[in-house]
């Protein structure tokens, strides 16, 4: 550039400026700035005069945002507004040499505005577009200074009064600043800090600042070789500060752990020991004070009330304060607030802390879950999870009756239905806490990672049983007043699905150890299925101290109870299996007494169970495996002999077996002899049966059904057959494939035989199993029929014999053959194929299909007792005939039978 | 006129027109053709306190005048820069400067100075220049004042308006003077002894070592041209910035971080590390390494040579040498004795010392063509006494040996 255009134009610029200046109006506004702006770059010496101005356009154009909120319309507040927006980037771009002047003047500037303008509300001055530049501008140049600049021109600002918004403007801009104001915040006396210090709070790392500034001035008065005298007002205005100032207060409490350590704590007490007391120190306010910390601050003060006579003082101070308090229904307490959030903590506490920690925790606890329902019931489901001795359960116990029995005042209209609030409460607690303790079970355990597993280690669930039991205990000693209402025992009864689903659950579990290897389901999960059991034994279900449980539950708690007693009957441990079996049948008793649908649930699956699922556990054998493929009789047979054929030699050999089974083998005595009836598992599970139907009345309706099941289980297909006895030929040209079918069925399963007996103990029942029976004698028939020319002691006639002899021994049983016929049993051994043949067709046979065996033969006694009368229902002698030729025949080795049998007989005929 | 009617005129404007006029007056009051009487002097000057200034108000006691505002401030160097570009006589330009800054105790007029002086180098306004050339060597170049309005310069045009540099180079051709007793106070600021290390900011010496390398009669210039001054004052003796600058070329290798070639490195590591950060400026970062400037150490150099070449030039042909004083090369002693003195405690050689041998060259160098050139004037014997009092050094002893046998 030439030098002297350019000095022309420089001198033209400062002219402009100069002369427009002192001739200003709002108008040349915009074009002053310019050349202002130029005039700053191009000739700094100038800046004095350049700033002086700005700063009156800024101060004008303060006074017009203020003012005018329209002031869109307005072409001169326009202008000074566009004259603020070009001076904000340029002073915020000058760089770090400008800023030792602009910042102060930024400051200056600051102030003055903020002086003049001490009557608007801040937030209005702070919105203000000017205003916001100028502050941009400030936070933008101050952060290039120095410290120590940085420094001046925060007191600067400190110092005026009115100005503390833009302090904590900027320092929200400028982090860096925090460290500056903080501890100078601290310095100006309690109001104003509070003042200052409350425009800091909206700004996360302030708080960091100021509580490295607290900590610097409160480390300072305990420092060992601080003079005591002197310093020793600094924790009175700190706790005055705190008392004012929730920024003070949070900053101080934040990690209160780490600030009031006990080194640090036992110096404090140094240094407060023996002196006067301090103003503001005093219990009162103190508690004051406390009450708006947050929980840290509480159990810090617990853990120190352990050493201090004084913090115990205290703690009950703020305790009895807090119950005070609470009972304004409209009041937030910061430090429950606090202790809400974090009542995990509280909770943890509450289970490993000393006892006065215990103690004051669960008062505290008791006013949380006054006044937070959900707070309740979560505390109850924690402590009902975690409670691990009697003392914790105990608290609970106090929490739940403390939290119902807080003040209500007498005028309340709805004390009754507050009572069933909070027992909806506990009820939805103790739902909780099984639902979380199922779930728990199921998470990744370090201690299975580890392979450290403590040998008594229970399941979650386990425990939770365990203290409900405890409870329960409790509650049905009626030692225990807070108990009296049976909160726990309506609860848990209220939940009776819910259990019925986790025993069912628990129940259901076959695990494979390795596949759970990391959960707690990889523990045993009999104890825990035992305990559920307990707990449900221990629920009142018989409807008379509250409601009947619901029919869903029931049957949801029957179909459980009979998986826990499938479970039981495998257990190793025979005390273990018993007591299980035990409890079963006292739940499934319990249950079926009051609802027969449960008791048509439980029959059935009971029965179900043990004959098609868990049969082997009854005796059942095992199928026969089925052959290898090289056995099938088809290709033994396909296989032709010695390849060298001889005259008059076989040309092949046919093998003989069954078909599907291979070729027959030599039989074993032990597979072919009966499964036995009598086996501790069988006559547990008839135990069971029995207890289904346990009651009045109930065993001859429960063993009907029984019956009818059998049937149902056996052959769905003659279910609706009816009673009645067909001719024996009948039998022979059509039903015979069935028959064996379901004799073999009847033969393998010890279950249903020992069901049968038991059906005929209760008469008139088995009548409807006689299909059943039926099958038996048609098959026997045959059978023996066709063993006649066979020698008698194979295992196939021993066994059709004891078929025999289980056939008569039931069927007597069920008084389904009176007198005489009764003592076929007794006959039977004795007799030949033939003979049995003859005695099973003309007096069994014959004499079932003249005489339905029916219900209506059996009549019903004052008793109840249902019999047939047998005075009343003598055989006619066209049934007995057979009977007698033969022991008459056989006179030397059945005589005496004969008098037993027929004498008798004869002298009532003759009467 | 008389004038006290004198006052009374001019006390019917307002300040900047008022402002105008007073230089008016003053001009026909002190550039006569004679000199002015004790009482026009006296005028003159109240006229100046009062009508310029604004020091006292209108009824004329002082200590309670209103002073200016910076607007003011700035319309009163607009007319005094008009004033002094339009005035036609080199001497009554140098006459009414002097009496308007020529008083030592007025803080308020140095600034004013301050900022007319900023605003002539803005400007590139040679008449002004030229008369603040004159003020600095009628006040002296190392009194506090001049060194107030050299720091204020500096603050101006180095630190703030850092884009005028090719402007500032050319001011050595248009204000000679200017520059050279500018140097002068500048030199006095800066590396005074090795313990504070202030040195002159970077691109202050670039503009430097490139006014005093491109012109080697620059630093002469004050005294090859003497200034026009009012009839009757006493000039001052220009002092030269050559001694200066010999203490700042010779001084800097002690001062100066470690090593030039760490200097070097260090320069170059900062970018490679911006490099790896941000790959995406890779290649702008490249060409600004290619087209580096000089490092401070190589602009010493340079500058170092620049001064050589002034002291050869600086040979007057008639009359005493002027160039640099005897006394001000002796200052230096004492400081490189201390930095040997440091080097000793430190256990280390003397002679291994690659900065102190630097510096000892360059000041054997400096004192060598000063000598043989005639520059240096006062005591020469004392010089080179203490001279001989520093480390060895094999350059030097020859110098001295040579030296004072010529004696």
């Amino acid at each position: 550039m030439n030098t002297s255009s350019k000095s022309t134009a420089l001198s033209a610029d400062l002219n402009n400026f100069v002369y427009g200046v002192s001739r200003r109006n709002t108008q040349s506004t915009p074009e002053l700035t310019k050349t202002g702006i130029s005039l700053l770059k191009t000739f700094p010496a100038a800046r004095d005069a350049v700033l002086e101005f700005f700063s009156i356009v800024f101060q004008e154009a303060v006074n017009v945002a203020i003012s005018q909120t329209d002031y869109e319309a307005d072409p001169n507040a326009n202008s000074l507004l566009e004259s603020v927006s070009m001076i904000g980037p340029e002073l915020c771009n000058l760089g770090e040499s400008w800023a030792p002047f602009i910042a102060p003047w930024c400051v200056n500037l600051i102030i003055d505005i903020s002086t003049n303008k001490s009557n608007v509300p801040n937030s209005t001055l702070q919105s203000a577009e000017p205003v916001r530049v100028l502050l941009d501008i400030t936070t933008q140049n101050l952060t290039l200074l120095g410290p120590e600049e940085k420094a001046t021109c925060i007191d600067m600002m400190l110092e005026s009064r009115w100005c503390g918004w833009a302090v904590g403007r900027v320092v929200r801009a400028e982090a860096g600043l925090v460290a500056l104001v903080a501890p100078r915040a601290l310095a100006l006396g309690a109001d104003a800090a509070r003042a200052l210090l409350a425009q800091l709070a909206h700004h996360a790392p302030a708080l960091a600042h100021l509580k490295r500034a607290l900590q610097t001035l409160f480390h300072d008065v305990i420092r060992e070789d601080s003079m005591p005298e002197s310093k020793r007002d600094v924790i009175p205005y700190l706790l005055n500060l705190a008392s004012k100032s929730d920024v003070v207060l949070k900053a101080f409490t934040q990690d209160i752990e780490q600030t009031l350590s006990d080194e640090v704590v036992r110096r404090l007490g140094a240094v407060c020991g023996g002196g006067a007391r301090w103003e503001g120190a005093a219990p009162a306010s103190l508690v004051q004070l406390l009450m708006r910390t947050d929980a840290r601050c509480l159990l810090l003060l617990l853990r120190h009330a352990r050493n201090y006579q004084f913090c115990r003082q205290l703690l009950e101070h703020l305790l009895q304060k807090l119950e005070y308090e609470c009972l304004f229904p409209d009041k937030t307490i910061p430090l429950l607030t606090s202790a809400a959030e974090e009542i995990h903590m509280i909770r943890e506490k509450l289970l490993d802390g000393n006892q006065l920690e215990k103690y004051s925790l669960a008062r505290l606890l008791i006013l949380i879950c006054y006044n937070q329902p959900s707070e309740f019931v979560s505390t109850i489901s924690y402590l009902l999870q975690y409670s691990r001795d009697d003392a914790t359960l105990a608290l609970l116990v106090r929490i739940m009756s403390g939290t119902a029995s807080m003040h209500v005042p007498n005028d309340t209209p709805d004390i009754s239905t507050d009572t069933e609030r909070y027992q909806d409460f506990i009820r939805t607690g103790v739902e909780h806490a099984l639902r979380d303790a199922a779930m728990s079970d199921t998470q990744i355990k370090r201690c299975f990672i580890e392979g450290n597993v403590p040998k008594d280690q229970k399941t979650y669930m386990h425990y939770f049983c365990l203290n409900i039991i405890k409870l329960l205990r409790w509650e049905s000693s009626k030692r225990v007043s807070q108990l009296r209402g049976r909160a726990v025992g309506r609860a848990v009864q209220a939940s009776l699905y819910r259990l019925g689903a986790a025993l069912q659950h628990y129940a259901a579990l076959l695990r494979d150890p390795q596949l759970h290897h990391c959960t707690m389901r990889s523990l045993n999960e009999m104890p825990t299925c035992h305990a559920l059991a307990e707990v449900l034994d221990r629920v009142d279900m018989s409807g008379t101290k509250g409601p009947l449980p619901s029919v869903e539950s029931v049957l949801k708690v029957v179909q459980a109870t009979v998986k826990y007693f499938f479970r039981c009957i495998h257990e190793p441990d025979v005390m273990n299996k018993v007591r299980g079996t035990q409890t079963a049948c006292r739940l499934l008793r319990k249950l079926c007494g009051h609802s027969k649908l449960a008791r048509a649930v439980g029959l059935r699956d009971l029965l179900e169970a043990a004959m098609f699922r868990e049969e082997r556990a009854f005796g059942t054998r095992a199928e026969p495996r089925a052959p290898d493929t090289d056995d099938l009789l088809i290709h033994l047979n396909q296989k032709h002999g010695p390849i060298t054929q001889l005259t008059q030699s076989h040309t092949s050999v046919f093998h003989a077996g069954i078909i599907g089974k291979g070729v027959r083998k030599k039989s074993s005595h032990d597979e072919n002899s009966l499964p036995p009836i009598l086996t501790t598992n069988n006559e547990l599970l008839m135990g069971a049966l029995m207890a289904c139907m346990d009651g009045n009345s109930g065993v001859v309706e429960g063993a009907t059904s029984v019956a009818l099941l059998l049937v149902e289980l056996v052959s769905p297909d003659v279910m609706y057959n009816g009673l009645p006895w067909p001719d024996e030929d009948f039998t022979k040209q059509v039903s015979i494939e069935r028959e064996l079918y379901m004799r073999a069925a009847l033969e393998a399963s010890p279950v249903c035989r020992a069901a049968l007996r038991r059906c005929g103990g209760a008469r008139p029942a088995l009548c409807l199993a006689s299909a059943l029976l039926r099958a038996a004698a048609a098959t026997l028939l045959h059978r023996l029929r066709a063993l006649l020319d066979r020698h008698t002691h194979s295992p196939e006639v021993e066994r059709e014999r004891a078929t025999l002899t289980e056939l008569l021994s039931t069927m007597t049983l069920g008084q389904l053959l009176p007198h005489p016929l009764s003592h076929m049993l007794e006959l039977a051994p004795e007799l030949t194929p033939n003979e049995i043949v003859q005695v099973l067709r003309d007096c069994l046979w014959n004499y079932t299909r003249d005489h339905v065996p029916s219900p209506a033969l059996f009549t019903c006694d004052a008793t109840g007792l249902h019999w047939r009368d047998p005075s009343s229902c003598k055989p006619p002698a066209l049934y007995t005939d057979t009977l007698r030729i033969i022991i008459q025949k056989r006179i030397a080795k059945l005589g005496h039978l004969y008098p037993i049998m027929f004498l008798n007989l004869e002298k009532e005929s003759s009467n | 006129m008389s004038l006290s009617d004198l006052k009374h005129s001019l006390r019917k404007y307002e300040f900047p027109v008022c402002a105008q006029e007073a230089l008016v007056r003053i001009e026909q009051l002190l550039a006569g053709r004679t000199a002015p009487t004790n009482k026009q002097l006296v005028v003159a000057m109240e006229i100046i306190s009062e009508f310029i200034f604004c020091e006292s108000d209108r009824r004329g006691d002082r200590g309670r005048g209103a002073g200016l505002s910076s607007l003011q401030e700035l319309q009163l160097i607009d007319i005094l820069c008009e004033y002094l570009s339009s005035c036609n006589n080199e001497t009554t330009k140098n006459t009414i400067f002097l009496s308007l800054f020529g008083g030592m105790e007025s803080q308020r007029r140095l600034k004013v100075l301050s900022i007319l002086a900023s605003m002539a180098v803005s400007a590139s306004s040679t008449p002004v220049l030229l008369a603040v050339g004159v003020w600095l060597q009628q006040t002296g170049c190392s009194s506090p004042q001049s060194l107030q309005l050299a720091e204020n310069l500096i603050r101006d045009h180095f630190y703030l308006n850092t884009k005028n540099q090719k402007e500032l180079r050319m001011l050595a051709n248009t204000a000679p003077q200017f520059i050279s007793n500018f140097i002068t106070a500048v030199t006095e600021l800066y590396v005074h002894d090795l313990s504070t290390k202030k040195m002159p900011p970077k691109n202050l010496l670039e503009v430097i070592t490139s006014w005093v390398y491109s012109n080697p009669s620059l630093c002469m210039s004050a005294q090859l041209k003497p200034a026009s001054l009012p009839s009757g004052s006493i000039p001052m003796a220009a002092a030269t910035p050559l001694a200066g600058l010999i203490r700042w070329c010779s001084l800097a290798p002690l001062c100066l971080p470690s090593n030039v070639e760490d200097v070097e490195m260090m320069e170059i590591s900062i970018p490679m590390k911006k490099i790896k950060l941000e790959c995406e400026i890779d290649r702008s970062i490249v060409t600004t390494v290619q087209q580096k400037q000089l490092s401070e150490a190589e602009l010493y150099i340079k500058l170092h040579l620049g001064v050589l070449h002034s002291l050869r030039s600086g040979k007057r042909t008639q009359g005493p040498p002027t160039a640099v004083n005897a006394q001000h090369l002796a200052a230096l002693a004492p400081i490189v004795q201390t930095y040997a003195h440091d080097v000793l405690t430190r256990g280390l050689k003397l002679s291994n010392d690659e900065k102190l041998q630097e510096c000892l060259n360059r000041l054997g160098q400096a004192v060598q063509v000063s000598l043989a050139n005639g520059c240096v004037y006062g005591n020469v014997n004392n010089l080179l006494a203490s001279l001989d009092t520093l480390p060895e050094n094999r350059l030097l002893r020859i110098v001295i040996r040579t030296h004072q046998q010529n004696i």
